[in-house]
């Protein structure tokens, strides 16, 4: 969304699919916001200066402009410290409606390259984050080489696989769960 | 003996490992018997399963909450994140019995299930109320000796209070860090920055400049409100942000001045007679002035 862009709604854009598929990913309060700002206020998304935070999204998305929601990656940025949830009078949940956001754009494949790589590692190590050379720190400081994660146990690891397996990143995880 | 599982997480175990060495040593310092968790996995962080769906998430953080069934015994966990993941899948769970059906239709094909017995704790929560600030100073080897520490719960420990099962009476006044340190033999007074964010996360990842600008905007709060000897963290991936990030500003000359970082159990551990090497092994920012200052320096 361009900065100094004059903002009209084309209201054609509108696609109430959307906005039911935001609903059934988790956005079920989404109808009751009124707009207030209260979530802006206190979101640091919007603090940090993001051009689309919460409030717009929200609005964005209760008006189901899907390819402006789709083409920001704005909320990839939302920290998910759950300000908005604690003090929206409405009770919308405003960050289950950003989740919601996310939920739609990876199925169409929207979304920043490292959101994949957390979903490998995690797949593959059990471990979103999985930097390089933790063995030589862990030694550091006197702990062994590999902490009892699933690091440690291959077995339980291909058991979690399967979990994983029977979940959504089947559908959407560009890489081969094997 | 009092036992707990210690949930690790990732950025613990594999970046900052020096952390749980430090929850480890508090733990047997205080005589709780720290259980690990044999094949736990990542919490799952909220910018991989919970993004795809919540049944996935839930699926995913059951993974550690059925290990922790299993065993009978309650979590503890040092990275807000996991804190957080963990408790908003188990409140999904518990609010809505027809996605933890799902889950455990999914349990019993890998021969588990998932009964929601196990409660996620933080160590502020932990600390404050399973040991209790009396135990805590009764253990005390070395006095922080009035070290001006200037707290950061982090965003997790505290939102969405409706997830948890313990938090601050005011969450937007948060306290209780400020009393641990307090029974450690520091000073923590409030100031009015302490619930904002640092900047860690989704938005470091994505947005890095300005997630560090937001993050300077916090510590030039407390610069000038507190002027603290140390900013003591209770999630270790605010911590990250405090050390690490720190000192990226300082290399990219935005800032003047450094002020160490320590996650709370580093500073607890400290506080308890553990080796200051092996507990802030990979603090980036130097810590003399602390180490001084506990031994009765200025």
């Amino acid at each position: 969304m361009e900065e100094s862009s004059v903002n009209v709604i084309n209201l054609n854009q509108c696609d109430e699919e959307f906005i039911k598929e935001l609903e059934k990913f988790g956005a079920e309060e989404l109808k009751e916001c009124i707009q207030c700002g209260k979530c802006a206020s206190t979101c640091p998304m919007a603090l940090a200066g993001l051009d689309f935070y919460i409030k717009r999204i929200i609005h964005a998305a209760t008006l189901g402009l899907k390819d402006v929601l789709l083409e920001d990656s704005s909320v990839w940025g939302c920290q998910s410290c759950n300000r908005c949830v604690e003090i929206c009078p409405m009770d919308v949940k405003p960050y289950e409606v950003i989740q919601a956001v996310r939920r739609a754009a990876v199925r169409v494949e929207s979304c920043p390259a490292n959101t994949y790589e957390g979903l490998r590692n995690l797949y593959k190590n059990g471990h979103a984050v999985f930097p390089k050379g933790f063995e030589e720190r862990r030694k550091k400081v006197g702990l062994p080489e590999k902490p009892p994660t699933l690091v440690s146990h291959e077995e339980l690891r291909k058991k979690f696989q399967e979990v994983l397996k029977q979940t959504s990143l089947a559908d959407v995880a560009p890489f081969k769960l094997d | 003996m009092k036992q707990v599982g210690l949930f690790l997480g990732c950025n613990i175990p594999f970046n900052r490992p020096d952390i749980e060495y430090s929850a480890r040593y508090i733990l047997k310092e205080l005589g709780v018997d720290a259980v690990d968790l044999e094949g736990a996995s990542c919490c799952p962080a909220f910018g991989t399963m919970p993004s795809l769906d919540i049944e996935g998430w839930a699926a995913a953080s059951a993974w550690n909450l059925v290990l922790a069934d299993e065993k009978g015994i309650d979590l503890v966990t040092g990275c807000g994140s996991c804190y957080g993941s963990l408790n908003e899948a188990k409140h999904h769970m518990e609010s809505h019995p027809e996605l933890k059906e799902k889950v455990n239709q999914i349990y019993a094909k890998v021969g588990k299930e998932y009964k929601g017995t196990a409660k996620i704790s933080n160590f502020i929560n932990f600390l404050y109320e399973s040991v209790g600030l009396e135990n805590i100073k009764a253990k005390v080897k070395n006095n922080l000796n009035g070290l001006k520490c200037a707290v950061q719960t982090g965003c997790h420990n505290l939102w969405p209070s409706r997830a948890y099962p313990s938090n601050e009476d005011n969450t937007f006044y948060p306290k209780r860090m400020r009393e641990i340190c307090e029974a450690l033999g520091g000073a923590a007074p409030h100031y009015s920055a302490i619930t904002d964010c640092c900047g860690m996360g989704a938005l470091r990842s994505n947005a890095s400049d300005k997630s560090l600008a937001l993050f300077k905007k916090k510590l030039d709060v407390i610069k000038e409100e507190l002027d603290p000897d140390i900013c003591v963290i209770g999630c270790s991936s605010c911590l990250l942000q405090f050390d690490g990030g720190q000192a990226l500003l300082a290399e990219q000359k935005k800032l003047n001045y450094q002020i160490p970082a320590l996650h709370l159990v580093q500073l607890t551990a400290l506080a308890l007679g553990a080796d200051v090497d092996k507990v802030a092994a990979f603090a980036k920012i130097p810590l003399n002035g602390v180490i001084n200052k506990i031994k009765g320096g200025n």
